[in-house]
């Protein structure tokens, strides 16, 4: 599943991410988004894009598009 | 050599606190080589000799995305070139290390000379987070110290950490990522996360707890900041709060100000005889120095508020909820505060493109700015509107003359997007920079770093930008003052001369007056300014304008509201206080030779628009050169916008012709 599929407020792993391309996923990397991480959602924005996360120790809001490639399981 | 510290880090990890916790006042602003983005420079005694410390634009990844990230690469790549005695000092959040060591890791691959300095250990003592440096230094085989910057704690570390060799660092080895494949910066990148990680592993202890404190405390704050109602409810008061003080709080010191400078300038003139040097000092000099000064309390009060939401973390998640109804237009959160402020007045706008991270974007910003209807554009409104839109005009039962005025609002802000959307298809455009913002928790500001962010704003303005708006205001003053002609103004003044020398009598004082008022308006006509207005009288007749609307255009420059002035001056309607009506009166009944209207409403519609779209502000294009670090995108920008605005003062014209 892929996170914009999942509720909010749940912990989920970063298993992946879908048709991303290596740079994006550098990008993302270095901003602590990568395999193995734990993010959660946990506010959308009032126009419900972006959406603000929990990803390890920091707050990132992520655009909707965004959460529709990253691939998770349940943490 | 001069030792060269670069503090390198993602950005919110308080590079910029750390690095005037250790300049204190010894430091600049300038720009990296070939670029806008701004470098700040400083200078600490270490040891006897001046280190030079440069804080480099904030970086999430080896992977630059916006030129500010590049710029940081390129700084140390240029630096490893020139076999400069160079440290790096990367700054990482103490509650976020994790995320923050891949950058130290990755740079003591590529064979720089690497420190770490952690940085807000006080906040990672309230999260619980234990940071074992001594375990983390080991990993990561760099030196390690703990600061908080802010409260100037382990500063004595850190400037131990710059001591000057005497053996300088070999950086022949060193990466040069200007030209590295993206293959080998990835690969770099992941083999740094792997180092990273196992040194986070080694070196920090996180609290059992789920989440950190002052994480847990951010997030309840954002339910409410980011609730559907409450959330924009919240923004729309704030940003009226920025909005009223940059009107209302500034308009008493402003007019202080202004008054102050205009009491000085008279009482001069009361006391200097008559002539070039009292005129170049009261009506060149001291205008100019007022037409910089007057705009300080703005820029004060702007960023003391917009430092405020940045350094309290409101202002990423206030550009976070307007992101997505500004995207389709090409443009993204960051531009509501220019937008904003510009209304007020574009200086303080295009200073506000500042925050805006991508380089750009930052430009799109500042180019777009401008078309806000701001408050130097009300005078010159309001005397176009109630001299030709008629009292009794009233569309759906409303107030005509309002109408207008809003819609003159409206039609900057159309404007604006629709260039932006327009912009999408040039190479100003940059995709949105990254579906990804960092909120940073939400902190106190503290007043003091606070203090140093809007003086520095304020110097920087008064120091470059305002140099060449007192420039400007004395060029246009000696163009309204030379050459005298004799022709034109002498007659008059001997008639001055006369009536001052009859006996007292009732009206003389006001006929004096009178005469003074045309010696003006015949100087003006005889003057440079004049001349230049006839000569381009023929390029702006297709729009209703003689030369004396082209002379009060030109004069415009120095501020838009001086435009209202020099017509005044022109009409010899004199420039006190309740002098307008005159004017309007007189633009009214002006006629031609052949007894037909000098100005039609066709005339003002055209006026109008040109005022709403040319860049007729010679303190816009001074910040903005000073902004963008050259005179090529002012240029651009004058020249684009006098062209459109000519272009659609016709079209206005002919369709109210």
């Amino acid at each position: 599943m892929t996170l914009d599929e999942v509720e909010l407020d749940a912990p989920f792993r970063i298993t992946g991410f879908v048709s991303m391309d290596a740079s994006e996923r550098g990008r993302l990397s270095g901003l602590g988004i990568r395999p193995g991480a734990v993010i959660t959602k946990l506010i959308p924005t009032p126009l419900q894009d972006p959406v603000e996360c929990l990803v390890g120790p920091q707050l990132l809001a992520l655009e909707r598009r965004l959460l529709a490639r990253i691939e998770v399981e349940a943490a | 050599m001069k030792r060269v510290i670069a503090l390198a880090g993602r950005p919110n990890t308080g590079k910029t606190t750390l690095f005037n916790a250790l300049t204190g006042m010894r430091q600049k602003v300038a720009n990296f080589a070939g670029c806008t983005v701004e470098k700040a420079v400083g200078a600490v005694e270490v040891s006897g000799e001046d280190v030079e410390i440069v804080d480099l634009p904030g970086t999430h990844s080896l992977l630059p995305e916006t030129e500010d990230e590049k710029v940081a690469f390129r700084f140390l790549s240029e630096c490893a070139e020139e076999g400069a005695d160079l440290q790096v000092l990367c700054v990482g959040e103490a509650s976020n290390l994790l995320n923050c060591l891949a950058l130290t890791a990755a740079l003591k691959a590529a064979g720089y000379p690497v420190a770490l300095v952690i940085n807000m250990i006080d906040e990672a003592r309230l999260n619980g987070v234990v940071v074992h440096a001594g375990a983390l230094s080991e990993a990561l085989g760099v030196p390690v110290v703990e600061v908080s910057a802010r409260h100037r704690e382990g500063l004595e570390g850190v400037l131990e950490l710059m001591r000057p060799h005497p053996l300088r660092p070999d950086l022949s080895g060193a990466l040069d990522f200007r030209t590295a494949t993206h293959s080998r910066l990835r690969d770099l990148q992941e083999e740094a996360i792997e180092s990273a990680e196992k040194a986070a592993a080694a070196g920090v202890t996180l609290p059992a707890r789920a989440r950190l404190p002052t994480i847990a405390r951010s997030i309840r704050i954002d339910r409410v900041l980011l609730h559907p109602v409450a959330g924009p409810i919240i923004l729309a008061v704030t940003m009226f709060l920025l909005f009223q003080a940059l009107f209302s709080w500034a308009k008493p010191v402003m007019d202080l100000l202004s008054a102050g400078l205009a009491a000085l300038s008279e009482g001069l003139r009361a006391r200097l005889p008559e002539g070039m040097i009292s005129s170049l000092l009261c009506d060149g000099a001291i205008p100019g120095i007022s037409a910089v000064v007057v705009f300080v309390p703005q820029i004060a009060i702007l960023f003391t508020l917009i430092g405020a939401l940045e350094h309290s973390g409101y202002l990423p998640r206030a550009g976070a909820m307007v992101d997505r109804a500004l995207r389709p237009f090409g443009l993204d959160g960051k531009v509501f505060i220019p937008f904003l402020s510009s209304f007020a007045c574009a200086i303080p706008g295009v200073m506000a493109a500042r925050t805006i991270a991508s380089e750009k974007r930052r430009l799109v910003a500042i180019l777009l700015t401008p078309l806000m209807t701001c408050s130097a554009r009300l005078p010159v409104y309001a005397l176009i509107i109630t001299a030709f839109v008629p009292a009794s005009y009233a569309p759906w039962g409303l107030n005509g003359r309002g109408v207008v005025m809003a819609f003159m609002y409206v039609f900057g802000v159309a404007v604006a997007l629709l260039l932006a959307m327009a912009l999408k298809w040039t190479s100003l455009y940059e995709a949105h920079p990254s579906p990804v913002t960092v909120l940073p928790p939400y902190r106190v500001p503290r007043a003091k770093e606070l203090a140093r962010y809007v003086w520095a704003r304020c110097w920087h303005f008064v120091g470059r930008a305002g140099q060449v708006i007192f420039l400007v205001s004395i060029a246009l003053w000696a163009m309204a003052m030379f050459p005298r002609n004799a022709a034109l103004v002498g007659p008059l003044e001997t008639q001055v001369a006369a009536v001052q020398a009859a006996p007292a009598s009732a009206g003389r004082d006001a006929r004096v007056q009178e005469l003074k008022r045309r010696v003006a308006a015949a100087r003006i006509e005889g003057s440079l300014l004049g001349m230049t207005g006839r000569a381009v009288e023929p390029v702006f007749r297709p729009l209703g304008w003689d030369w004396r609307v082209s002379v009060a255009v030109m004069s415009s420059l120095a501020a838009r509201e001086v435009f209202v002035g020099t017509l005044g001056t022109i009409y010899a309607m004199g420039r006190e206080a309740g002098s307008s009506e005159g004017l309007i009166r007189a633009l009214r009944e002006a006629k031609k030779p052949d007894g037909s209207p000098r100005y039609t409403i066709a005339t003002a519609a055209g006026l109008l628009i040109f005022f709403a779209l040319a860049l007729q502000c010679v303190s816009t294009v001074a910040i903005v050169r000073r902004e963008t670090g050259g005179w090529k995108w002012p240029a651009i920008q004058f020249s684009a916008y006098f062209v459109l605005a000519y272009a659609l003062s016709l079209v206005a014209v002919h369709l109210f012709a």
